[in-house]
């Protein structure tokens, strides 16, 4: 109250008041900007998920309709646990394993510079050259894995369309999830393990320590926070991963596939729609909370 | 004070120059938006060369061409009409006319003057009917173009097995059974079991030579039946002669490697397998020499023939056809400019070029322009290729090909709403591939149904 009482009077102000106006004055930009493109589109979506949205853009009001609708479609829940099982595997897969390339790209050897460039590729390549590229991989008729499953190794008989069958159409989005954005987990976490002080390792070393020990007492804590944050931001990402999931395998109906085909195929229904992504903000506002609270406890 | 001279100055000079280009520029030009789901680029080129020349006869409209992918068309249409930036002609399926027409965002009577103007009589009547808006004598939009649906075989090895031409489900599924040799990577046929628009098309090919049916003439919803049912079985048992995993009609490269020996296509396919060149390009295997089959069979257009007919319990054809919708913009100049439009796209030069982008994929709906001469005379010679006999059998199936939307000469424009809700493919995805039952899937399917149709 007092910091702004200068502004209804004509009391001098304080050099404290004066900074904290300036300071006011210049956040305000990227405040207005953050309303207008970040609140101002939630309350909008918001306020959509209790209309009945028409392509003319009428609206009629609707009530809980769409929540309800929502939530009696035993398709949903197949979808969020399909989602918890991408999430679960996409994540701790990719930091897992970058993680290890990390461990071992911060090790000294010849042409190191060169090796870390090339695994970056699989981050960098346009992602339809990419889901195309794993297609024909796996396409049951003409591609290399069954040739070399069935007519070279004979580890089967049969050809299977791994990316179509939906039993293992999962597991392939999610290695190639993992194998597509290990590098972003490996860049982040090399930047932190170079600037670890060499002279705790040898203390560690002094102490007692073997390998293991020294990554345990020593890189872990060191790198805790990097990872912590991966985490949060692979699950924010993950969450609401569209183009790589449907362009590979549209069969795997994560929460935005749900979506997609729930409310985007044929004539758009949007307020059932903006009700989904309403239910997803609050499925990942959790989710962080509790990753954030829980197991970081931070 | 001379810098704020020497600024006024600029500023007045830039004015005066934006003022003499704004009064220079020409009186009234009339932007708008044509909508192709003719998206190859080669397509693009060709439909662009038609605007360009449109644009030189009319230097009062201006029309910017955009390609939009025939299933992003709803969700395109919804993000227009919300900026309010609407297409004044759009390209698209007969369903998804029908489905626009239901949520009223085209000029209904500026569609159906044009009928008039371009003659009622001269477009094949089923066609025009399958955009007439519930209210008789008014449309939608206007037939362009459509393709008949058939199951393309291999001929050579049906006479080889000493098996009858598919034009039966019992002969259909016992080619399946006896070309099926997944060992040697061959398979007996391609059905569409991918959740996408292609499978609803194989499937209602079926239905129709069973009596399978969407509504009934009173309009009731009845595709819970008996007749739907039995398609469905029988679809999911054809099914298991597909290759491997669900598919859709890109899996028709198979056919072109000599590794399937049916597959379902419409006359799109007839350049595909004509032209070696053509066919080669769309070949999905060129990095993989080494396998089997990989090479062009020149002699696969003399070993291929269509059945167009299938017959179960009684003769069903299928089709589909596009047709040109005119969008209400709430401006009259650009109403009329689209109008201008698309009684260009009608002259028969324009028409003529525009079909012979796909020359038998891309059938006339104008009576009058499948006889011209020109119409047969095809760059590519195509048509010469499968002669005229060929060509005329395959215009004449557009007179009696089939859809859900239609029954007993009454449209049901719901049935479009349905299409473009993907129920039917997702239906058939659920049973072929996630082996759910055929009874349990159509129930499903009906309450979906339903819910499109009550909304």
């Amino acid at each position: 109250m007092n910091k702004h009482a200068g502004l209804f009077n004509k009391m001098p102000i304080s050099i404290e008041q004066r900074e904290s106006r300036l300071g006011w004055k210049l956040i305000a930009p990227s405040l207005g900007v953050i309303g207008l493109l970040i609140i101002y589109p939630i309350l909008y979506n918001i306020y959509l998920s209790f209309f009945d949205v028409k392509l003319t853009g009428e609206k009629f009001f609707i009530g809980l309709a769409n929540y309800e609708k929502l939530l009696q479609d035993t398709a949903f829940y197949g979808s969020v646990l399909t989602t918890i099982i991408f999430l679960i595997g996409t994540v701790v897969g990719s930091t897992l394993i970058g993680l290890l390339v990390a461990l071992l790209m911060n090790l000294q050897f010849p042409f190191r510079n060169v090796a870390r460039a090339i695994i970056l590729l699989p981050y960098f390549a346009p992602i339809i050259s990419v889901v195309f590229g794993w297609q024909f991989i796996f396409d049951p008729v003409n591609g290399i894995y069954n040739h070399v499953m069935v007519e070279v190794l004979h580890v089967t008989d049969q050809r299977h369309n791994l990316i179509g069958d939906p039993h293992t159409a999962l597991l392939v989005v999610i290695i190639f999830d993992i194998w597509r954005h290990f590098p972003i987990s490996c860049l982040l976490i090399i930047s932190k393990l170079q600037s670890i002080n060499r002279d705790q390792y040898e203390a560690a070393a002094i102490d007692g320590c073997g390998p293991l020990g020294r990554f345990f007492h020593v890189t872990l804590p060191e790198i805790y926070f990097v990872l912590g944050t991966l985490v949060i931001l692979r699950l924010i990402w993950n969450i609401n991963k569209f183009e790589d999931v449907f362009l590979l395998a549209p069969n795997v109906q994560t929460l935005p596939i749900f979506t997609y085909y729930a409310a985007f195929t044929g004539i758009i229904d949007q307020g059932f729609a903006a009700t989904i992504s309403v239910v997803q903000f609050l499925f990942l506002s959790f989710l962080i909370y509790f990753y954030v609270k829980k197991v970081l406890k931070w | 004070m001379k810098k704020i001279f020497i600024i006024a100055g600029i500023v007045i000079i830039v004015i005066a120059a934006i003022l003499i280009y704004i009064s220079k520029r020409p009186p009234e030009v009339v932007e708008i938006a044509f909508w192709t789901t003719e998206t190859q680029s080669d397509r693009m080129k060709t439909i662009q060369l038609l605007m360009d020349t449109f644009q030189a006869l009319n230097s009062d409209i201006t029309v910017k061409l955009v390609p939009v992918d025939e299933n992003d068309m709803p969700s395109q249409m919804a993000a227009a009409s919300a900026a309010k930036n609407l297409p004044g002609l759009i390209e698209g399926s007969s369903e998804l006319i029908l489905a626009f027409g239901e949520e009223g965002i085209f000029d209904i009577k500026g569609a159906t003057k044009m009928v008039k103007e371009i003659g009622k009589d001269r477009f094949y009547q089923g066609a025009l009917k399958m955009v007439e808006s519930p209210d008789p004598g008014n449309f939608y939009g206007l037939p362009y173009h459509g393709w008949v649906q058939g199951i393309w075989y291999r001929a050579d090895w049906f006479d080889e097995a000493g098996l009858a031409p598919p034009n039966t489900w019992e002969n259909i599924l016992k080619a399946a059974k006896t070309f099926y040799k997944p060992e040697e990577n061959q398979y007996g046929i391609l059905i569409g079991t991918k959740a996408e628009n292609y499978a609803e098309q194989c499937f209602t090919h079926f239905a129709l030579s069973n009596g399978g049916a969407e509504f009934n003439s009173k309009g009731d919803l009845i595709f819970n039946s008996k007749e739907i049912l039995e398609t469905l079985e029988y679809y999911a048992e054809l099914a298991k002669y597909n290759p491997p995993g669900p598919h859709t009609w890109r899996a028709r490269d198979y056919y072109l490697q000599g590794k399937m020996a049916m597959f379902f296509y419409s006359t799109y396919i007839m350049d595909d397998l004509a032209l070696a060149e053509v066919a080669a390009g769309s070949l999905t295997n060129e990095n993989y020499s080494e396998l089997k089959g990989s090479t062009f069979d020149p002699k696969l257009v003399d070993n291929t023939r269509i059945a167009t007919t299938i017959t179960k319990t009684r003769p069903g054809g299928y089709g589909s056809m596009v047709a040109l919708g005119l969008v209400d913009q709430d401006n009259s100049a650009k109403n009329e400019a689209a109008q201008k439009l698309l009684s260009f796209l009608y002259e028969p030069s324009s028409y003529i070029i525009f079909l012979h982008m796909s020359p038998g994929g891309m059938n006339p709906m104008l009576r009058d322009i499948a006889g011209k001469p020109e119409y047969l005379n095809d760059p590519n010679g195509i048509f010469k290729r499968y002669g005229r006999e060929k060509i005329e059998e395959i215009t004449a199936g557009l007179d009696s090909m089939g859809s859900f939307t239609v029954v007993n000469g009454k449209t049901f424009p719901a049935s479009g709403r349905i299409f473009a809700k993907q129920i039917i493919p997702r239906m058939i995805y659920k049973v072929t591939i996630d082996g759910m039952d055929p009874k349990d899937a159509i129930v499903w399917a009906e309450k979906q149904m339903k819910e499109v149709i009550g909304s």
